[in-house]
């Protein structure tokens, strides 16, 4: 009995072994197996690698006091200087305050607009016209901002535009007044995106139970009072979740707006410059590298945090919602 | 009680019909303006402005830009290059790297996903790319600057293939091909590939809008004019009327010289053709774009 024994745990250990070698090998050909699919996840890796991880040593570059006669590598290091001329300048708060009022604008003002055209869609749905109507909304999300400059320049040229030469007595020289641009690039803005932002909002009414209305109806709710008790309370979910997206993004700006809508005008700047465009105006139109890559940096970490922290709110609020 | 509601609910509907058409009436207006010009006498314009309905009919603009077709065409041309080749290398990339992705089996696909989404929430930033693609790749005017930077893999669109991958092709059918002998790129090919064609239009299309529409890549990369896309060509056009007299072409600057120029008229007659396409597809393809929006905008 006593000597059985060793040579059954014996017998187990070499079984062990062999288990364990066996699975060592279908490992080794599991990842052999597997090298068809690394080969196809390489394209991309490859370009990815190119276009997004090596811009990202680039932000050492804010750090720097670049001199390409002497390449990137060997320019001296400065630290924050950079950061510290630039926000020296004006340019640095009139360029932060007119990206966050646009945003903050255009986010309450677009929710607004996007709940309303969505409500009004829904509405009216099951009509034929209904499927017009849709693409005809969304259509302006589909051209360029040259195509728009063309068209906002239509309306607000100086000697021939809709607005000077027919509406108005006495002409506005639009492209060099910049109390006016708030206005128009919001009228701008939401002539392009207003039918493509309430789809999200469109396709979770569409989810909606209808019996939950006609419960109501059989109570008396009127439409308002539909909408308020039961619509907008279920789109709730979405409506924080499109925010705080949009909130990950307070720093960016459509730079096509800002740029080529106010035909770059200079004289325009105090309403219209945004970090956008000033990355783009010191990088390449006043070759400050130093000035451009601190704004730019500055926009992409801020930008970073603030996607961090809006995602730990909506995942303390609703996880499913959450990004990541 | 019961008349009110009805009415309320009645009055709604047609408070929303007439503000749906009244919007739908505000969003086509500006192109009319567009179309309208490009359709007046130059005399006309100079004399009433840009109007919704040109006081003096005429095709000369469009006559102009026939003139000068060679460049227009030139554009054309390359835009229509760029933007097939943007889009069907797109599609190539995006699906490839979504098929790993959504192999169950695939060891690296949670670090590889995460390589993906990372490159949505932080960036380097503008002038590090500009410094990236012109110092380190020497993209500066060459054609590679209208294809490469930025649009060529969009990490939401390899998120929404490989989750189409994932939910909507069983395994089974994997293992079973295998099974049968099939290797991963015969898979990919015979079976992903056509399984999941409503997604990949979906993505082709957004890529495809993306590059007719790209005039950045141009902006930042492109001096040349010989390289000039049709965006980028109209967003020169828009700062320097004067630039619509010149030529490349030696035969062409010849002709222009002798022309009338309709510089108002052709100006918009531009912007018009450099919409057509996109306005002759779109009945087609705005199904597939809406759709797309909704599953993009909602979950990576």
């Amino acid at each position: 009995m006593t000597e059985t024994r060793p040579a059954a745990e014996e017998n187990d250990i070499r079984q062990y072994e062999n288990l364990l070698k066996k699975r060592r090998k279908n490992r080794w050909t599991d990842i052999r197996h597997q090298i068809p699919l690394y080969l196809m996840i390489l394209p991309g890796m490859i370009y990815l690698t190119c276009n997004n991880y090596l811009p990202l040593f680039g932000i050492l570059i804010a750090f720097k006091k670049v001199n390409f006669s002497i390449g990137i590598f060997k320019s001296p290091w400065v630290g924050f200087d950079n950061f510290k001329y630039l926000f020296a300048t004006k340019d640095a708060w009139i360029m932060i305050r007119n990206t966050l009022l646009y945003n903050l604008t255009w986010i309450a003002l677009g929710l607004v607009i996007a709940l309303a055209i969505a409500l009004f869609m829904s509405e009216i749905a099951d009509r034929k016209i209904a499927k017009i109507i849709q693409p005809v909304i969304c259509f302006p999300f589909m051209i360029s901002a040259v195509i728009l400059s063309y068209i906002v320049y239509g309306f607000l040229s100086v000697t021939n535009g809709y607005l000077n030469s027919v509406i108005l007595d006495k002409p506005i020289n639009w492209y060099m007044s910049a109390k006016y641009w708030p206005l128009i690039l919001t009228i701008v803005h939401f002539w392009q995106v207003s039918g493509q932002s309430s789809i999200v909002y469109m396709a979770s009414i569409g989810g909606i139970d209808k019996s939950l209305y006609e419960v109501a109806r059989i109570d008396g709710a009127r439409k308002l009072q539909q909408i308020w008790h039961i619509t907008l309370p279920l789109l709730r979910h979405m409506i924080i979740l499109m925010l705080l997206l949009s909130i990950g993004s307070i720093f960016n700006s459509d730079f096509g707006l800002f740029y080529q809508v106010t035909l770059n005008s200079g004289m325009l700047y105090s309403t219209t410059q945004t970090i956008d465009t000033y990355v783009y105006r010191a990088l390449l139109e006043m070759n400050n590298v130093g000035m451009s890559s601190a704004a730019s940096v500055f926009q992409a970490i801020i930008g970073f945090l603030l996607v961090l922290l809006s995602n730990a709110v909506v995942r303390k609020f609703d996880k499913d919602s959450a990004l990541f | 009680m019961n008349t009110t509601r009805m009415g309320s609910e009645k009055v709604f509907h047609y408070v929303a019909l007439t503000v749906m058409i009244l919007i739908a009436i505000y969003c086509i207006t500006p192109f009319i303006l567009m179309l309208s010009v490009s359709f007046s006498s130059e005399e006309a314009i100079s004399k009433f402005g840009y109007r919704f309905w040109p006081s003096k009919f005429s095709t000369a603009a469009y006559s102009f830009l026939w003139a000068k077709r060679l460049t227009i065409g030139r554009c054309y041309l390359l835009t229509i290059l760029v933007t097939t080749a943007g889009t069907l290398t797109n599609l190539v990339l995006t699906s490839l790297f979504a098929y790993p992705l959504s192999r169950k089996d695939f060891k690296a696909r949670n670090v590889l996903a995460f390589v993906v989404f990372f490159t949505c929430m932080f960036n380097g930033g503008l002038t590090a790319s500009y410094i990236v693609w012109t110092r380190i790749f020497h993209v500066k005017d060459t054609i590679w600057a209208l294809i490469l930077p930025g649009g060529l893999m969009g990490a939401m669109n390899v998120l929404l293939v490989r989750n189409y991958y994932s939910a909507s092709i069983p395994y089974a059918i994997i293992e079973a091909a295998r099974m049968d002998g099939a290797g991963e790129l015969r898979i990919y090919s015979k079976i992903m590939v056509p399984l999941s064609k409503p997604v990949l239009a979906t993505v082709g299309l957004f890529a495809a809008v993306g590059y007719w529409n790209n005039w950045t890549n141009g902006l930042y990369y492109i001096t040349n004019s010989k390289l000039y896309t049709i965006q980028v060509y109209l967003q020169k056009l828009m700062n320097n009327i004067t630039f619509l007299k010149t030529s490349s072409n030696m035969a062409e600057q010849a002709m222009l010289a002798n022309l009338d120029l309709p510089t108002e008229g052709a100006r918009m007659a531009i912007a018009i053709i450099a919409i057509l396409p996109i306005l002759m597809v779109y009945p087609f393809i705005q199904k597939e774009l809406i759709k797309g929006l909704v599953v993009g905008s909602v979950k990576g």
